[in-house]
C-alpha cells in the first residue's frame, strides 16, 4: 500500500475504454434488438439496454477512478511472483480437468485395442468402475498436484491425500444417488 | 387437428392392447441422456422425471435426466439436434418449441425436420385468466373495461402468446398493454399480486379456479377449456388463430424407426395410465393424457412450424 | 372455524400426523422425523464450503416427491423437510466463513470479516457460538413476526409497490450496494456493472443469446451457481493459495493451524454486549426479508455497516474494530441474514413470490405436490367450510417452531462438531473444497463448461480481490440483474410505454430520489474522509 501506486489510474483507464468498447462495438454487432424497438404496435425495451446500463455502470467507475480516486491512499500494488504463481495454478487446474474429461475414453481405448468388440465410454458412463476414471485421475492430479504446489515439493502423501479425498466425494455423490453425474458423465 | 388427436389416441389404445412384448425388442445400447427444457423442480419438470422414472421401472432402461433451460426450448433443441440418434438421447419440450419459435428464430437454423417427435404427452388448458376479484364475468366485461378507459395489462409468457393476445385486442377493437413474463407461474404471480390484470394460464389455474379466486374468462385453444366449458374460445372471439400445445418428446433427425417406435410406445403407455405418478400428475393438471406418435405427430410438428408463419405476418401488421 | 381452530388444526396436522414408527409406543409423526432430519442435513450442507441450503433442497425435492407421493398429506412431511435445511443451513453457513474465510453462500460473506479473524486469533469457538446465539435469536424473532404479521403485512407492502416502484426498488438497492461496500464508489460501480454484464450474457427476450460471441458454449449464459460460487469460493481459494505459498517461500515453512486459546464460552456479561446488535439486524433483516424479491446477501451488509456505524460510537479503545475480529460484527451479520428466512414467507405464503432461492424451493415444493396454492386465498379464514390450505399454512407454521426449538436445543452442539475441521491444514483443505465445489457444480449442472466457467469467475473473483474491488456488489448484481430488466420491461410494457415510469409514480420517485442521493452522499464521505487522512 502506498501513494506511489498507479493501480487506480490503471484499472480506470482499463474500465473506462472496456465500457467504451461494450456500448459502441460489442453490444451493436452481438443484440438482435436495438434499445428499444417497436413490436406489436407498442414501444418495448429492446436486448440491448440492459447491457448498456451495465456498460454505463463501468463507464461512470472508470471515470471516477480516474478523476477523482486516482491519487486515493490506499490503492494496491500488483506483485508479478503472485501472478506467476497464480497462472501455474490455472494451468495445473486446466490439466487436470482435461484428464478428468478425456481420461475415461482415453482408457477405453487402451483397452479395445486388447479386444475384439471395441467398447465406447458414452455407453460405459453409468456403469462401475468406468464411471469414476476420468474423476479419480483428474481429481487426484488436482489435489495432490495443488498440495504439491504449495509444499515445494512432491510427495507420496499428497497423492494419497489426493485420493483419499476423491474416493469420499465419490461416495457422498455417486453411491446414495442414482440420478447424479459425476464430472465429466453428463458431457460424453 | 383434432382429428390429429383423435387418431393418436386411437393409435394409442391399439398399441396398448397389443402386448408389452414389442416395445421389449429394442433396448437403448445404454444409458439414455434425456434433456429436459424447463426449470428443475418445476410441474413440466417433475412430469418428464417421473416418466423417466416408471420407464426406468418397467423397462429396466436407465435415464439420466439433465436441464437444458432457456430462450423457450431453443437451447434444449440446439443442443439435442447434433447428439447420437440410436436412441440414447431424446429431449422433452412444448411443441410451441418446434413450431412459432423455430419460425420466429431463421437465424438459428433448425427446423421440425432436424428433429423426430415420439410422443406428446399432455395438452395445455390455456385459459385467459384474471382475479374473481376483479368482477369480470365473461371476457366482454374486459372488454367493456377497456373501452371505459381502463388500461390493462396482460401476462404473456411466451412470444407467440404475446402476438395472440395483441391479436385478441385488435379482434375486440381495443388495446392492451401486452407484458411478457417469464413462464406460465409468473404469470400467476403476476396476477394474484394485482401487477397483472389478467393473462394466459395454461393448466396452473385449475386449482385457483376451483377455489373461486380466479375466472377463466377465453379458452385461447380451438376447443372449449374442460374445466370451463362456457368460455368462448379465440375464434368466436375474432381471432383465427388459436394456442393449442402439447408436452413433447423428441429425439434427433431419423432416428431409427425401431428406437422411435420402441419409446414413444413406452413414454405414451406411461402418461396413458392413471395409476402410474406420472399419468396422475397429468390427470391433475391437463385433464388426461394427449398422446399423438409416429407420423401424425411429424405432420403435427411441421403444421405448427408452417402456420406459424402466418401468425408472425398478423401480428406484425 | 376461528381462528383458534385453524391454528390448533395446523399444531395437530404435525404432530398427529401418519406415523412413521413408535419408539416404547408412543407415535412419532413423519413430519417432525422428516424436519429433523432436513435440520440435520442443513447443517451438514452449510458448513460444507460449496453446497448449500438450495443445493441441498434442489437436490431432495425430486427424491422426497418420489417417496411422498402426490397427495396433500405429502405438504407438510416435504415441506417440514425443506424448512428444516432451510433452518439448519443457516446456522451451518457460518462455519465455512469463521473457520476457512470461504462463505458458503454469498449472505456468509460478511462474517468472514470479524469470523475469520477470530479463528487466527484462536477463538473459532467463540465466534461460533456467537454465530449460533445471534442466528438462531434473529431467525426466531423473524418467525414470530412472520406468524403474526403474514395475514395483514404482505397484502399492505405489496398493495403499494407496483412494477414501476418494484423496478425502483431494485435500482435503490444496487446502488446502496455499490456505494456502500467495495472499498470505494468507483470500485463498487465497476463490481456492480460486471456483475450486470455477466448477468445479461444469452439472456433477454429476444432469440438470439446476446453478447454470446455466436457461439454455443455461452448461449445458455452463465449459470447462476457458476458466478456466485467462482467468485466468492474459488476466487478466495485462489488467493488463500497464493498468500499460503507465499508465506513458505518467505518463512519457510507453513504456519501450522492456530490452536484454540482462551475462554471460549460466552458469557452473560458478552451476550449483555451482544444483544443490541442482535436485536437491531433482526429487525433489519426481518423488515427487509418481508420486501419481496431482496435477499438476505442485503440485509446482512446493511446489518453489518448500520452495526459498524453504531459500535465505532459506543467502543471501548482496547476492544478489536469490525473487521479485526469483533464478536459483535459476527452477531450483527448472523442475526440479519437469519432474520431473512422467516419474514421471507410473508410474500411467499400470502402473494406465492419468494424473495430468496430456499422460498424458491418451498414453492416448487407445493406447486408440484398440489393442494396447496400459496396466494390470497391462503389467509382466508372460512368459518363454514374447511380451508386447508390455512391449516397447512400453520402447519408449516408449526414445522418452523419444532425446528427452532432443534436449533435452541441441539443446533449449536452440532454446528461446533464441525469445528473439527480446523486441525486439517490449509493447503490440504482449500484443493479439496476446490473440488468439491467445482463438483458440486457439475453435478447441478452437468456439463464441463459450467466447470471452465466456474474457473473464469474464479480468476475474476481472485483479479478483484488483488486490485481490492469488493466481489460482493458483483454477486449481488448478478442476482439481480435479470429481475431488474424483467421488471422494467414489465413496467414499461404495463404502462403503455411511458419511458419516465420510474419518476412519475411518487412511491418509485423516492427510490430513484434515494439512489441517487445514496452514491453522492457515500462519494463525498469518502472525500471527507479521504481530506482527513491525508492532512
Amino acid at each position: 500500500m502506498s501513494n506511489e501506486s498507479r493501480s487506480n489510474l490503471v484499472l480506470g483507464i482499463f474500465f473506462a475504454v472496456f465500457a467504451l468498447l461494450l456500448i459502441f462495438v460489442w453490444i451493436p454487432l452481438d443484440t438482435d434488438t436495438g434499445l428499444i424497438e417497436k413490436v406489436r404496435r407498442q414501444v418495448t425495451i429492446g436486448d440491448a439496454l440492459a447491457p448498456t446500463v451495465a456498460g454505463i455502470f463501468l463507464l461512470i467507475g472508470g471515470l471516477i477512478l480516474i478523476v477523482f480516486e486516482r491519487k486515493a491512499a490506499d490503492q494496491p500494488e500488483i506483485d508479478p511472483v503472485n501472478l506467476g504463481f497464480m497462472a501455474v495454478v490455472f494451468v495445473l487446474l486446466a490439466a487436470s480437468f482435461l484428464v478428468m474429461r478425456y481420461g475415461g475414453p482415453a482408457l477405453v481405448a487402451l483397452v479395445n485395442l486388447t479386444r475384439e468388440t471395441p467398447l465406447e465410454y458414452r455407453l460405459l458412463r453409468d456403469s462401475a468402475p468406468w464411471k469414476f476414471t476420468g474423476f479419480f485421475f483428474g481429481g487426484t492430479l488436482m489435489i495432490g498436484g495443488l498440495i504439491s504446489l504449495v509444499e515445494g515439493r512432491v510427495t507420496p502423501r499428497a497423492v494419497l491425500i489426493g485420493v483419499i479425498a476423491v474416493l469420499a466425494m465419490i461416495a457422498v455423490y455417486d453411491l446414495p444417488f442414482d440420478d447424479l453425474l459425476l464430472p465429466p458423465n453428463g458431457d460424453v | 387437428m383434432k382429428r390429429l388427436i383423435r387418431l393418436g389416441i386411437a393409435t394409442l389404445v391399439a398399441a396398448a392392447t397389443a402386448t408389452g412384448a414389442l416395445a421389449a425388442e429394442w433396448t437403448p445400447p445404454g444409458p439414455i441422456k434425456l434433456l429436459i427444457a424447463f426449470r428443475a423442480g418445476g410441474g413440466a419438470d417433475t412430469q418428464a422425471r417421473l416418466i423417466a422414472e416408471e420407464l426406468e421401472n418397467r423397462l429396466g432402461w436407465k435415464f439420466i435426466p439433465e436441464q437444458v433451460t432457456g430462450k423457450g426450448g431453443m437451447n434444449m433443441a440446439a443442443a439435442l439436434k447434433d447428439m447420437p440418434n440410436d436412441g440414447t438421447v431424446i429431449g422433452m419440450a412444448v411443441t410451441e418449441t418446434f413450431g412459432y419459435n423455430m419460425a420466429a428464430a431463421p437465424k438459428s437454423g433448425m427446423t421440425p425436420a432436424d428433429f423426430t417427435g415420439l410422443s406428446t404427452t399432455a395438452g395445455f388448458q390455456m385459459g385467459v385468466v384474471a382475479l374473481t376479484s376483479k368482477g369480470w364475468k365473461s371476457f366482454d366485461d374486459v372488454v367493456a373495461a377497456a373501452k371505459g378507459g381502463e388500461e390493462l395489462r396482460f401476462g404473456a409468457m411466451s412470444p407467440r402468446l404475446a402476438d395472440l393476445a395483441y391479436l385478441l385486442g385488435k379482434a375486440q377493437g381495443v388495446e392492451f398493454n401486452i407484458v411478457s413474463v417469464k413462464g406460465g407461474k409468473a404469470v400467476m404471480d403476476g396476477v394474484n399480486a394485482g401487477d397483472l390484470d389478467l393473462g394466459f394460464m395454461a393448466g396452473i389455474q385449475a386449482k385457483g379456479v376451483a377455489a373461486g379466486d380466479l375466472v377463466n374468462l377465453a379458452s385461447a385453444l380451438s376447443t372449449p377449456l374442460v374445466q370451463t366449458p362456457q368460455a368462448p374460445t379465440f375464434a368466436d372471439l375474432g381471432v383465427e388463430f388459436d394456442s393449442d400445445g402439447q408436452f413433447v418428446f423428441v429425439g434427433p433427425a431419423e432416428m431409427p424407426a425401431e428406437a422411435r417406435d420402441a419409446l414413444a410406445k413406452a413414454i405414451a403407455d406411461v402418461v396413458s395410465d392413471e395409476n402410474t405418478k406420472a399419468g396422475g400428475l397429468i390427470k391433475n393438471n391437463f385433464g388426461g393424457a394427449t398422446v399423438v406418435t409416429g407420423d401424425d405427430l411429424t405432420v403435427l410438428m411441421q403444421n405448427g412450424y408452417e402456420s406459424a408463419g402466418k401468425l408472425l405476418d398478423a401480428a406484425s401488421e | 372455524m376461528g381462528t383458534l381452530d385453524y391454528i390448533w388444526a395446523g399444531v395437530l396436522a404435525v404432530f398427529l400426523g401418519p406415523e412413521l414408527f413408535s419408539i416404547f409406543g408412543v407415535p412419532v409423526p413423519v413430519t417432525i422425523v422428516m424436519i429433523f432430519a432436513g435440520f440435520l442435513l442443513g447443517i451438514a450442507v452449510g458448513a460444507t464450503p460449496g453446497l448449500a441450503g438450495p443445493i441441498a433442497m434442489a437436490i431432495a425435492l425430486p427424491i422426497l416427491i418420489s417417496i411422498f407421493g402426490y397427495t396433500p398429506d405429502a405438504l407438510l412431511p416435504v415441506m417440514g423437510f425443506l424448512i428444516g435445511v432451510m433452518k439448519g443451513a443457516t446456522i451451518g453457513g457460518a462455519v465455512p466463513a469463521i473457520l476457512f474465510n470461504t462463505p458458503g453462500t454469498p449472505d456468509a460473506y460478511m462474517t468472514t470479516l470479524d469470523g475469520y479473524p477470530m479463528t487466527r486469533k484462536g477463538q473459532a469457538k467463540k465466534a461460533l457460538r456467537v454465530a449460533h446465539l445471534s442466528s438462531v435469536s434473529g431467525d426466531t424473532f423473524s418467525d414470530m413476526v412472520l406468524f403474526i404479521c403474514a395475514p395483514f403485512l404482505a397484502l399492505l407492502v405489496e398493495g403499494y409497490l407496483d412494477l414501476p416502484e418494484k423496478t425502483a426498488l431494485l435500482i435503490l438497492s444496487l446502488s446502496f450496494i455499490a456505494a456502500v461496500i467495495g472499498g470505494s464508489p468507483a470500485k463498487g460501480l465497476i463490481s456492480t456493472g460486471l456483475g450486470l454484464l455477466f448477468a445479461y450474457v444469452a439472456t433477454g427476450e429476444d432469440f438470439y443469446p446476446r453478447l454470446s460471441l455466436d457461439s454455443k458454449v455461452l448461449a445458455q449464459g452463465f449459470p447462476l451457481a457458476t458466478a456466485i460460487l467462482g467468485v466468492l469460493i474459488v476466487g478466495a481459494v485462489f488467493k488463500e493459495l497464493t498468500d499460503l505459498w507465499r508465506e513458505k517461500r518467505e518463512s519457510g515453512a507453513l504456519v501450522g493451524t492456530v490452536k484454540d486459546s482462551g475462554d471460549q464460552r460466552l458469557h452473560m456479561a458478552e451476550i449483555r454486549r451482544l444483544m443490541p446488535h442482535i436485536g437491531r439486524s433482526a429487525v433489519i433483516g426481518t423488515a427487509i426479508g418481508a420486501l419481496p424479491g431482496i435477499g438476505s446477501t442485503l440485509a446482512a451488509t446493511i446489518g453489518y455497516t448500520v452495526g459498524k456505524a453504531r459500535y465505532q460510537r459506543t467502543k471501548s479503545p482496547e476492544e478489536p474494530e469490525f473487521g479485526k475480529g469483533a464478536p459483535e460484527g459476527i452477531a450483527a451479520t448472523e442475526a440479519a441474514n437469519s432474520s431473512v428466512s422467516g419474514a421471507n414467507l410473508i410474500p411467499v405464503l400470502s402473494l406465492g413470490i419468494p424473495g430468496n432461492a430456499a422460498a424458491v424451493f418451498l414453492i416448487l415444493a407445493a406447486d408440484s405436490i398440489g393442494g396447496f396454492n400459496p396466494g390470497p386465498s391462503v389467509f382466508r379464514f372460512t368459518a363454514d367450510a374447511v380451508n386447508t390450505e390455512l391449516v397447512i399454512a400453520f402447519g408449516l407454521f408449526t414445522a418452523m417452531v419444532v425446528a427452532n426449538v432443534l436449533n435452541w436445543t441441539i443446533g449449536g452442539v452440532f454446528m461446533r462438531s464441525m469445528g473439527v475441521m480446523t486441525r486439517i491444514p490449509k493447503q490440504v483443505l482449500l484443493p479439496t473444497v476446490l473440488l468439491l465445489t467445482l463438483t458440486a457444480i457439475y453435478v447441478q449442472e452437468t456439463r464441463m463448461d459450467a466447470i471452465w466457467f466456474t474457473l473464469g469467475f474464479g480468476l475474476l473473483g481472485y483479479a478483484m480481490r488483488v486490485v481490492a474491488i469488493s466481489p460482493l456488489p458483483f454477486v449481488i448484481a448478478f442476482i439481480l440483474g435479470g429481475k431488474l430488466e424483467e421488471s422494467a420491461r414489465q413496467a414499461f410494457a404495463s404502462t403503455g410505454g411511458d419511458p419516465w415510469f420510474l419518476f412519475t409514480h411518487p412511491i418509485a420517485a423516492v427510490f430513484m430520489a434515494l439512489s441517487v442521493g445514496v452514491i453522492l452522499l457515500t462519494a463525498r464521505n469518502n472525500r471527507a474522509r479521504a481530506a482527513r487522512a491525508s492532512t
